[in-house]
């Protein structure tokens, strides 16, 4: 589904290069986890595959079932079914979340072939949504993010992939800023969400989040790269370890390999 | 009467006005020639002058105006569709400053509110008590002219406890005509205590040709009397606009304004709140929406000169094309005014490389007791926000506009006449849909 190719990507505005040749495939119904350090490029790399302007791809490809998705706008990569959920979400105040997400829902599913919903429907269809995720549904009438809680924004980031059913969902640290109980939610909802028709990248810096959801594959960025790719067993040696034991692949007399 | 313009350098407006019209009464012979001498004493302002620095008025100095009986007017025709449901019988109709009764209606407003035509009263308290004397514009030709000029206006008048049944329209109207022409349109609000009224003051031109409108605007709020104006401002997009309303709050007393401005070549609005007592709360706030070669001035003053008020002003500017605004935004808090809350902060889109914004909130502040925030902002969109709206399905261009939208909405959210409120989210609407892209100069080399 997902097949990332000796990606090189820099920033657009200065040429640091952040991404040095990252492999990665998804296939559908898989889950991946991707962990590393600080500044490794693991939000880099889910920006770089959803389309952000601000980060210039300088090598490599990214095919999305099959066909390389480079040149398409960001718009036009979340209508071919890709979802990013932010680490930071972004505050839109003056944009209701159902504004959003009904704009959202009829383009995407337009452009994939399913009926749009009126706005009587849809405010249907959004309410099972909201039970996933368990969202009060005074929510729906707050401006996008907008004073939202650190928690709030995450949840509101999972509940806007409920509703939009992506096929690629890219879940960037989701879980930080969850309280014990609502990271227990939010990750039921992840799993309810997943079957095998799609697939789920998670991003995080916790081992815990994936005893809720089991990762079929775990890989570690370092520096721009993934340097080690293993079962779910890599985060507990990660947990335990730490990441200094694979600095050294990574680097060969200080310089990226 | 006849205008001798001494010492100063004779302008349109000096030269126009040597063709005012004969008073029919004691009281306009008064305002006549109080406004006479004003005239005949201030000059047509230019860039020099710090308050008009950033204001370029060729628009009106290149213009030929003529005088009504010359300009060759059309018939204003299809005006019904400017009549608000909610004040279907609490209308005022102006075309091109001169009162029509025909298409007036003033049935619907309950006992002790007085409304109609200016000239009507002569012999009226109020209208003798207040008429000419709350405006003070000192140094100002535009307001002088004004004066001199109007022949009929809005009179509307609260008695103590008065509440108007429904919001009153001001239907200021302008036709097209062969020739520019200038439209003096008067208006004289006076709630007294415990009343309240909305107010809903609209400028539409008719055609798109050039004409200039100078609404001078008088408004006393007396003790606990409430007053909701909302200002409507699409005026052709040849016309010019430079309106002077001016309104002193009373103790306890609340005014809320919201101007939107649309229309007009170029606009100069002038709003001034005078605080006369302790306990007051109002509003300024201000949407400006413009594009092409538009150019929209407001400078405000809020002058607080008793203890607790309260005050809000939240200017905001969308700015496309080569348009330009302007804003100076005056708070004045007196030495003896203490527990001052103000707020005030002028945001700007800029949409475009080729327009231009210029802003200045002024503080002056006498007092130690005070909370004043004020800020200005000038940006175009936030390239996160765009982003994210885009990883969510919507093009770059939908974003722009959901974003425009969002922004400019927040100022008319507080229009309550449901029928106003809807036509302004259709004016935002219109104007961000025909501006979701760019408008950038083509640039031949
Ligand atoms: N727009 C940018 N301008 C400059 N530097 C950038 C930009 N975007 C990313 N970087 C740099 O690239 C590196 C990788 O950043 P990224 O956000 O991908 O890290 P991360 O692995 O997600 O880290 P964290 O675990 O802290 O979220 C960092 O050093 C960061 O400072
Ligand atoms: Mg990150």
């Amino acid at each position: 589904m997902l097949e990332i190719r000796n990606l090189h990507a820099v920033v657009e505005s200065e040429g640091t290069e952040i991404l040095k040749g990252v492999n990665l495939t998804v296939h559908k119904g898989e889950i991946h986890a991707i962990m590393g350090p600080n500044g490794s490029g693991k939000s880099t790399l889910a920006k770089v595959v959803a389309g952000h302007p601000e980060y210039e791809v300088t090598g490599g490809d990214i095919l999305f079932n099959g066909e390389s998705i480079l040149e398409l706008d960001p718009d036009e990569r979340a209508h071919a079914g890709l979802f990013l959920a932010f680490q930071y979400p972004v505050e839109v105040p003056g944009v209701t979340n159902t504004t959003l997400l009904r704009e959202s829902y009829n383009t995407i599913a337009a452009s994939r072939g399913r009926e749009e919903l009126d706005p009587l429907e849809f405010d249907e269809y959004i309410k099972e949504k909201l039970e996933i995720v368990d969202m009060n549904p005074d929510f729906l009438e707050r401006s996008v993010n907008t004073g939202f809680s650190g928690g709030e924004k995450k949840r509101n980031e999972i509940f806007q992939m409920a509703v939009l059913q992506p096929v690629l969902s890219l879940l960037d640290e989701t879980d930080s800023g969850l309280d014990i109980d609502a990271l227990r939610i939010v990750a039921d909802g992840i799993n309810k969400l997943h079957g095998d028709d799609d697939a789920v990248v998670l991003i995080t810096h916790y081992q815990r989040l994936l005893n809720y959801i089991i990762p079929d594959f775990v890989h570690v960025i370092i520096g721009g790269r993934i340097v080690k790719s293993g079962g779910k067993e890599l985060a507990l040696e990660l947990e335990e370890k730490g990441y200094d034991w694979l600095e050294s692949l990574a680097t060969v007399n200080g310089e990226a390999k | 009467m006849t205008a001798h313009p001494t010492r100063i350098e004779p302008s349109i407006l000096h030269k126009l006005a040597m063709h005012s019209p004969e008073p029919d009464n004691r009281l306009w012979t008064g305002i006549r020639e109080k406004s006479m001498m004003r005239l005949n004493s201030t000059s047509f302002p230019h860039r020099k002058i710090e308050e008009w620095r950033f204001t370029d008025l060729k628009a009106i100095t290149r213009t030929e105006f003529t005088g009504m009986d010359k300009a060759g007017m059309q018939p204003a025709a299809g005006i019904e569709k400017y009549f608000l449901p909610e004040a279907d019988r609490s209308r005022l109709v102006f075309i091109n400053g001169r009162f029509h009764e025909i298409y007036s209606s003033i049935g619907g407003l309950g006992k002790g509110v007085t409304v109609g035509n200016l000239r009507n009263f002569p012999k009226n308290k109020v209208v003798q008590e207040y008429l000419n004397k709350l405006v003070n514009y000192e140094n100002d030709i535009f307001t002088a002219y004004n004066g001199l000029m109007f022949e009929d206006g809005a009179f509307i008048h609260l008695e103590k406890g008065a509440k108007a049944e429904a919001p009153i329209h001001v239907l200021n109207l302008y036709t097209d005509s062969a020739k520019p022409y200038i439209a003096n349109p008067r208006m004289l609000v006076m709630a007294e205590e415990e009343s309240d009224v909305t107010i809903i003051e609209d400028h539409i031109g008719l055609g798109e040709n050039s004409y200039m409108t100078i609404p001078v605007c008088e408004v006393k709020v007396k003790q606990k009397a409430h007053i909701h104006h909302v200002r409507i401002q699409r005026d052709s997009i040849k016309a010019i606009h430079m309106s002077r309303p001016i309104t002193y709050v009373e103790k306890n007393s609340e005014y809320h304004s919201y101007t939107i401005t649309l229309g007009a070549k170029l606009s100069r609005n002038e709003p001034r709140v005078i605080q006369e007592d302790e306990e007051v709360n109002f509003t300024l706030d201000g949407l400006v929406l413009i594009d092409g070669e538009q150019i929209a001035d407001t400078h405000s003053v809020m002058d607080h000169r008793f203890s607790h008020a309260n005050s809000h002003q939240l200017h905001k500017v969308v700015v496309n094309g080569s348009a330009h605004s302007i804003f100076n935004g005056k708070i004045f808090v007196r030495r003896d005014a203490q527990k001052i809350d103000s707020f005030q902060e002028n945001r700007n889109l800029l949409l475009s490389v080729d327009g231009l914004v210029n802003t200045k909130p002024q503080l002056e502040i006498f007092a130690d007791d005070v909370l004043c925030s004020h800020g200005a902002t000038i940006g175009n969109f936030d390239p996160e926000e765009v982003f994210y709206l885009q990883s969510r399905g919507m093009t770059e261009e939908k974003a722009k506009e959901v974003l425009t939208y969002a922004f400019a909405l927040e100022t008319i959210e507080n229009v309550k006449v449901e029928s106003v409120h809807k036509l302004l989210v259709e004016e935002v609407y219109r104007y961000t849909k025909a501006n979701s892209k760019p408008k950038q100069k083509k640039v031949t080399i």
